[in-house]
C-alpha cells in the first residue's frame, strides 16, 4: 500500500473519531437529582481522542512524539528546564524522594535514620517515600484556613538529623514559600515540593513546582491536567535530572529511550563498577531503580490537555469564587478557605472546616449531600499517623498535631474542576439552603 | 540534560574547510534549537518515521553558541556515514536532528583558571562556550589547542572573539610540524590544586592527556572530558 493510501485511511479515522466524540460525549445534559455533581473529573473534547487515536496508530507505544512535546510543553509553561514524565504523581514523588538518596550526590545524600520534615495532613504519597527508604518523617501541624505547614513548627521541628523538606502545596494553596526556602537554606535541607494539587498556582507570579531542587505533578483524572494515570518530575537542577531519569528507567546510568542506541556516543569505551572496560552502556545499572515510564498514548493526551491548562486554571478560580459565594450565607458555620498571602491558586478542591461547637457535624452535612448525589471528599488521609499503615511505624512529631486532628473530624471539600456548571453550582446550593434551613 | 527534541530542519550552509573538513549550518524548521554550550547533537540523513526507530545517525559536537539562531557543525569524514554527508547534503537539503545531548559544561565545576586542552575538530564543543555570554564568567581560562598544520586552523576568527568575550583568556596554539604536540609540562604548569581540565579530541589524544594528568597529580574529578567512540 502507498504512503497515499496510508494518510487517506489516516485521515478516514481522524474524521470518524471526531463524529464518535459528537455522538458520545457533547451535549451531556445534567438533571438535578439525577446526575453527580463529582468533586473532579476528566474535561476534554475530540481532541484528546484524536490524539490517543494518532498515538495508536503510530503504535510506538513507549516514550515518543508527544511524549517529548507533553514534557516540553510543561517545561515551557513553567520556565523549567528539566521534565521527567512518570505514570503517577505518586511515582514523581517516588522518584523525586528516591534522587535524593543517590550516591552520586555524596554527603548531601538521604540516608536511613535521616529525617524529612512532612506534615500529617495530606496524601500518603508525600510520606511514604520518606518510609520507604528508612528514613524519619517528622509531622509538623498545619494551618487553617490555608492548610498548609506552620512555619514556627516548621522551623522549631529542625534537628541535627533533618536533612529534607517534603512537602505538598494543599489543594493547590501555595505554602508560604518565602520562608520554606528560607528555612531550607540556612539549614541546607533539600527542598521537594508536592506540586501535584496546584499545577498552575503561583506565588510571588512564579509558578508552583520550580521553588524546590525537586517538584512533581500528577496527571490523574482529578487533577489540573490528565493523562489517565501520570506524572511529573521537574528540576533546573541537571545532575538530579539524570539521576531521577536512571532511577525511573530500571537505574541504568544510559539516557538512551526506548527504541534508540548510543545516543552518548560512548556506548562500549566506558568502565562501571566492577564491570569489563566496555561493557554495553545500555546495560549498566548505576542506581537501584524502577520502571516508571509514561507511555505515549498517555503524553498524547497530556498534549491536547496542555493546550487547555490556563483556561482549567481560570475556571478552577472561577468555581473557587463561586463556593465562596454560597457558602458565605452561613458563615457563622463554616470557615472558609482563604489563598496564602502573595499566593495565586489554581484550586485543586474547595475545602471547608466546620466552627467549633456546630450544631451539625461534618459527616451529618456530607452524608446529606452524597444522598443528593453531591460529591465530598475529606481532606485525604486526615491525620495519617492515625491511618492502619503508619500505627507501628517510625516518625517523630513535633509539638501536637491539634489542627490536624480537628482538620480530620470537620473538614471536607467540594469540587472546583472545570466540569462544573452553573446548573450544578444551583442545585448544590439549593441542596445547601436545604440542609442549612433547620439551624 | 534538558528535554530532547527532535527537529525538522534545513542545511543553509556547507564549507569545505580542507580536504575532508567540513562545516554545516543548520535551521531548524520549527521551533529555536534549546541547548547548552558544550552540548552535542545527532544528525539523521534519513527522514523520520514517529512509528519506527530514529534512523542511523552519528553525533556531532554543536559549534554555534546557544544564543545563535542556527546551528553550526563541523566533521571530519572518517567513515561510511561522514562519508554520505558529503555526498547526500547540500544547501537546501533536509536533515533530522535531534538534541540536546551531553553535559561538558553543565556539571558543577570551578570557573577559575580552566584549562582547555583540545585536538583539531574536538575544539568545536569549546567554541560553543567560548562565543556564549557565559564564558564571561571564567577567569584565568587557557586554551592548548593542537592542529596537524597551519592550514587546519578554520578557528581563529572565532577565538578572536572569544578573546573580546573574555580579554583575560589565553591561548596557545601547536602545530605538529612547527611547535610540536601540545606540551604536558606546560600544561601542568597551570595547575593550582584547585582548577579543572577540560580534553576534547581524537580518543587516543584524550586517553594520553587523561594520563599524563593524573600521572602529574591532577586528581581524576578535576579532569572532564568530551569523548565519544
Amino acid at each position: 500500500m502507498n504512503m497515499q493510501n496510508i494518510d487517506q485511511i489516516r485521515k478516514e479515522i481522524i474524521e470518524k473519531t471526531t463524529s464518535y466524540y459528537n455522538a458520545k460525549f457533547l451535549d451531556k445534559k445534567f438533571i438535578p437529582g439525577k446526575s453527580k455533581v463529582n468533586y473532579a473529573g476528566r474535561v476534554f473534547d475530540e481532541k484528546e481522542i484524536i490524539n490517543a487515536v494518532e498515538a495508536s496508530l503510530d503504535f510506538w507505544l513507549t516514550e515518543g512524539r508527544y511524549s517529548e512535546e507533553f514534557a516540553e510543553r510543561i517545561s515551557e509553561f513553567l520556565d523549567i528546564e528539566h521534565v521527567l514524565l512518570t505514570n503517577s504523581g505518586s511515582s514523581a514523588n517516588l522518584l523525586a524522594f528516591s534522587a535524593l538518596t543517590s550516591e552520586k550526590l555524596g554527603d548531601k545524600r538521604l540516608k536511613p535514620g535521616d529525617e524529612v520534615i512532612s506534615v500529617a495532613a495530606g496524601f500518603p504519597a508525600t510520606v511514604t517515600p520518606i518510609i520507604q527508604y528508612g528514613l524519619t518523617p517528622v509531622f509538623v501541624d498545619i494551618k487553617i484556613p490555608t492548610y498548609n505547614i506552620d512555619i514556627i513548627q516548621l522551623e522549631k521541628a529542625i534537628s541535627d538529623k533533618t536533612k529534607c523538606i517534603f512537602i505538598a502545596h494543599t489543594l493547590g494553596n501555595p505554602f508560604n514559600v518565602k520562608e520554606v526556602l528560607r528555612i531550607a537554606e540556612e539549614n541546607n535541607l533539600w527542598l521537594i515540593e508536592d506540586n501535584c494539587d496546584a499545577f498552575g498556582s503561583k506565588y510571588n507570579n512564579q509558578y508552583t513546582g520550580t521553588f524546590g531542587h525537586l517538584s512533581t505533578i500528577s496527571f490523574y483524572p482529578a487533577h489540573h491536567i490528565t493523562t489517565g494515570e501520570g506524572g511529573a518530575i521537574c528540576t533546573n537542577n541537571p545532575l538530579l535530572a539524570n539521576i531521577v531519569r536512571s532511577f525511573r528507567d530500571w537505574g541504568r546510568d544510559c539516557y538512551c529511550a526506548g527504541g534508540e542506541n548510543n545516543t552518548c556516543g560512548k556506548r562500549f569505551s566506558q568502565q562501571f563498577g566492577n564491570l569489563p572496560t566496555g561493557y554495553d552502556h545500555k546495560y549498566v545499572y548505576s542506581e537501584i531503580g524502577y520502571n516508571l515510564k509514561m507511555t505515549d498514548l498517555q503524553a498524547s493526551i497530556g498534549v491536547a490537555q496542555m493546550n487547555k491548562i490556563k483556561e482549567f486554571c481560570t475556571a478552577r478560580k472561577l468555581n473557587f469564587d463561586i463556593w465562596t459565594r454560597i457558602f458565605s450565607k452561613y458563615s457563622d458555620f463554616f470557615i472558609l478557605p482563604e489563598p496564602m498571602e502573595n499566593a495565586d491558586p489554581a484550586w485543586f478542591s474547595y475545602i471547608i472546616t466546620l466552627k467549633e461547637k456546630n450544631p451539625f457535624s461534618r459527616d451529618e452535612l456530607t452524608s446529606y449531600f452524597s444522598n443528593c448525589l453531591i460529591e465530598t471528599r475529606n481532606l485525604f488521609a486526615g491525620n495519617i499517623i492515625k491511618q492502619p499503615a503508619f500505627l507501628n511505624k517510625n516518625y517523630r512529631v513535633y509539638g501536637d498535631l491539634s489542627v490536624t486532628d480537628y482538620v480530620m473530624n470537620n473538614t471536607f471539600f467540594l469540587g472546583t474542576y472545570p466540569g462544573l456548571s452553573n446548573e450544578m453550582f444551583l442545585y448544590v446550593e439549593q441542596i445547601l439552603d436545604e440542609f442549612m434551613i433547620k439551624f | 540534560m534538558a528535554i530532547i527534541k527532535k527537529y525538522k530542519s534545513i542545511i543553509i550552509e556547507k564549507h569545505q574547510l580542507s580536504s575532508d573538513v567540513f562545516s554545516l549550518v543548520i535551521k531548524s524548521l520549527g521551533k529555536p534549537f534549546k541547548y547548552h554550550p558544550g552540548q552535542f547533537l545527532h544528525l539523521a540523513l534519513d527522514a523520520i518515521d514517529f512509528s519506527e526507530q530514529w534512523p542511523e545517525s552519528r553525533c556531532f559536537s554543536i559549534q554555534s553558541s546557544p544564543s545563535e539562531d542556527n546551528i553550526k557543525i563541523t566533521f571530519a569524514v572518517k567513515g561510511r556515514f561522514t562519508k554520505r554527508m558529503v555526498n547526500e547534503i547540500f544547501k537546501g537539503s533536509q536533515v533530522f536532528i535531534k538534541l540536546p545531548y551531553g553535559d561538558l559544561f553543565t556539571q558543577d565545576h570551578n570557573r577559575n583558571n580552566v584549562v582547555f586542552i583540545a585536538g583539531g575538530t574536538g575544539v568545536t564543543p569549546f567554541l560553543s562556550l567560548f562565543s556564549d555570554y557565559r564564558f564571561s564568567l571564567y577567569s584565568g581560562a587557557k586554551l592548548f589547542l593542537g592542529l596537524k598544520k597551519k592550514e587546519l586552523n578554520f578557528y581563529s576568527d572565532l577565538l578572536d572573539v572569544a578573546r573580546i568575550n573574555n580579554p583575560d583568556f589565553d591561548i596557545k596554539i601547536y602545530y605538529e610540524g612547527i611547535n610540536g604536540f601540545i606540551s604536558v609540562q606546560e600544561v601542568i604548569e597551570h595547575d593550582n590544586n584547585d582548577n579543572v581540565f577540560f580534553i576534547s579530541g581524537p580518543p587516543m589524544m584524550i586517553k594520553y592527556y587523561k594520563n599524563e594528568l593524573t600521572k602529574n597529580n591532577i586528581s581524576i574529578e578535576r579532569i572532564i572530558t568530551d569523548d565519544w567512540e
